[in-house]
């Protein structure tokens, strides 16, 4: 009843498959009893109807000379079950034999020999008819209908009672069997209800029937997926709440100095790196606060369309400032053609290129020079390669860029280890190839973004 | 008191540097494992302060380093993470004290001061010899009860022997202790300072072992 308006509480397995086994088979059974009427019926009335042919037969052998013509004679009963058959000797329209039970009346108007069904004072019967050996003699032998139909109620109840007798049983047997065989999925039901909320454990399978096996490995699977995330997850909050510890740490100390400072030199160091310190802190909250978006994102937005050129521009001129502090210079090099749309929303482009940018500057020494270069490849798709003439990485440290808090050690700068994170994070969310190699030009590391 | 400062953090360190050199310590900063491992090795230091999360090799390894090569200079470690294995694992690798990021300035410099006083076996917080007494804490010296107004390498000096009470001490190892990478140090600068010294707290404190060095008198129990 899925289009029911009213949602209905399905019925339980077990009610089910009772209430269906139980259903088949009382329907069985009145079936079965039926036919047995039926043919008890059929086979009953052949029996009944072959007496009374007999009889008939016997009394057609009977010598009709001994009967006295003008009185009726009337055949002694000699058992109590006798009056059960009864018979009428008629020679045209006279009476001239009867058993002391039979009517008055003929038994049945009929003449050919056969059998006749009849209704005589009020009672119905079953007759069988036949000529005498004078052919003007009938003998006419009848049965109460009501007292064959008893015969054929009294065999149909010795074969129907023991069957009646076994159907409760038969229900018990079920309900029992029936229930035992739900029972693992009612234990594994129990399992799952009593579990503490925060239990990632898996369940057992022991004794679990193949059936319902699947369902339980893949209960455990998920469970293992769970706990496998949830421990990522936990691992990355206790990483982000250390990275942020030592920024912290750092801005106490220098704002601890410079209460203690005692002359105004000293003073405005500690007070300008408390002042660095926070710019660190908030810039590692803000890219936690992006990958915490990101993570949160899932479906790419397909139907952007954000000019890459311009956005390169825009970050490359929020960065200048920062790469004025180290003397560095920022070379953005455009492709004649107007840059090809990218298929990336806006802020996100933005985010790219910047933690991109941020990163070559941040690792490139003192006075040196970063490329941002756009250009097309391939059938009208946009590709920009960010370079840098640091040292470059090994292609061991290349591999291990984007995991979340790693930082190539021993550079002496203060970066998150977040950056690369974050790009690879919106790669993986769009689709994008981030490839990275050695500058030909410049001999850092050189990022390439595809689209 | 000569510190050996092991952090990787720019802000940090720096931060760290400036605030115990306002607290009297002379302070040595190395930024990676390696370069610690090897400045503890000269055994030139008072104590250590050693950040775990150190790039080339980690703070931990430094520690183990150091112990198997049966060095005592007590360390102190900086720990980002306060997960008690953390903090166990720490001190059974060698650490004589431990403090959690963020620190408080105030705090290191009491611990360092109270890790270099047990390192001498000393539980007071001052240190006396005749008249004369020294509190770290305070970093004030009395000679019968005055205060004595003392410069930072007289005062250093006049620590390191009172530290080492009934010990020699020669002149390369005081000089060691009075200086920090970078500082210049002149041929008699310690014979000028003892003289110092003497003439503001009294010439019988401290003693010339003539060809070894100086030392003061322990006080007898």
């Amino acid at each position: 009843m899925s289009n029911a308006a009213a949602p209905r509480t399905p019925r339980s397995l077990q009610t089910r498959l009772l209430t269906t086994v139980l259903t088949l088979v009382l329907v069985a059974w009145g079936v079965a009893a039926a036919l047995a009427w039926h043919e008890t019926d059929e086979e009953v009335s052949d029996l009944l109807d072959a007496h009374l042919a007999q009889t008939a037969a016997l009394l057609r052998l009977q010598p009709l000379d001994e009967l006295d013509e003008d009185r009726l004679n009337e055949a002694p009963e000699l058992d109590k079950h006798q009056p059960r058959v009864v018979f009428q000797l008629w020679h045209e329209d006279q009476l001239l034999a009867r058993s002391a039970s039979a009517p008055l009346e003929p038994l049945t108007q009929r003449r050919q020999r056969g059998f006749a069904d009849s209704q005589v004072g009020g009672n119905a019967w079953r007759v069988f008819v036949t000529q005498g050996r004078e052919r003007d003699v009938r003998i006419l032998v009848g049965e109460l209908q009501s007292v064959r139909r008893e015969i054929v109620l009294a065999s149909l109840t010795s074969i129907l009672k023991p069957m009646l007798w076994a159907l409760p049983l038969l229900a018990l047997g079920i309900w029992w069997a029936v229930r035992g065989s739900v029972q693992p999925l009612g234990r594994l039901g129990n399992a799952v209800a009593t579990r503490q909320p925060q239990s990632l454990e898996s369940l057992s399978t022991e004794g679990v029937p193949p059936e319902v096996l699947p369902l339980v490995t893949a209960l455990n699977e998920l469970f293992e997926r769970m706990a496998r995330l949830l421990a990522t997850e936990q691992q990355f909050t206790a990483d982000a709440a250390h990275e942020l510890r030592t920024p912290i740490a750092g801005i106490r100390m220098q704002a601890q100095v410079a209460q203690g400072a005692t002359d105004t030199q000293e003073r405005a160091t500690a007070l300008e790196a408390t002042v660095q310190g926070c710019d660190r802190a908030t810039r590692l909250v803000e890219q936690l606060l992006q990958l915490a978006r990101l993570d949160a994102e899932s479906a790419p937005d397909s139907g952007s369309s954000t000019p890459l050129a311009e956005v390169a521009r825009h970050v490359a001129a929020d960065l200048q400032a920062t790469a004025a502090r180290r003397q560095q210079r920022i070379v953005l090099r455009e492709p004649l053609a107007p840059g090809v749309p990218i298929p990336l929303p806006e802020p996100l482009a933005r985010v790219l290129l910047r933690n991109l940018l941020d990163n070559a500057l941040r690792y490139s020494p003192e006075g040196a020079e970063v490329q941002m270069q756009i250009a097309g490849h391939g059938d009208g798709h946009a590709q920009l390669s960010v370079e840098d003439s640091g040292p470059g990485l090994t292609p061991q440290e290349q591999a291990r860029l984007g995991e979340r808090f790693f930082r190539v050690l021993g550079t002496g700068q203060s970066g998150s280890g977040l950056g690369w994170s974050i790009v690879q994070r919106i790669a993986r969310l769009h689709h994008l190839k981030v490839i990275t190699d050695r500058s030909p030009g410049l001999g850092g590391l050189r990022a390439t973004v595809r689209w | 008191m000569r510190i050996l400062l092991a952090e990787d953090d720019e802000l940090l360190g720096s931060g760290i540097r400036a605030g115990l050199a306002q607290n009297g310590f002379q302070v040595d900063w190395v930024r990676d494992g390696v370069a610690a491992e090897r400045e503890l090795a000269t055994g030139a230091y008072q104590a250590a302060v050693l950040d775990l999360g150190l790039p080339r090799q980690d703070g931990m390894e430094v520690l183990r380093q150091v112990r198997t090569r049966r060095n005592t200079t007590p360390v102190l470690v900086l720990t980002a993470r306060d997960a008690v294995p953390a903090r166990i694992a720490g001190l059974d690798a060698g650490a004589d004290d431990y403090l959690i990021k963020p620190i408080d300035l105030h705090e290191l410099a009491a611990r360092l001061r109270a890790l270099v006083r047990r390192a001498h076996g000393q539980s007071e917080t001052r240190l006396a010899a005749g008249p004369v007494e020294l509190d770290p804490a305070a970093h004030q010296v009395w000679c019968h009860g005055e205060a004595v107004e003392l410069s930072n390498r007289e005062y250093d000096l006049l620590h390191a022997l009172l530290l080492n009470a009934g010990r020699v001490l020669s002149r390369e190892q005081l000089e060691q202790r009075l200086y920090q990478w970078g500082s210049e140090i002149n041929s008699n600068a310690v014979e000028v300072h003892i003289y110092h010294l003497r003439r503001k707290l009294g010439a019988a404190l401290i003693e010339t072992v003539r060809g070894v060095g100086y030392r003061i008198a322990r006080e007898p129990a």
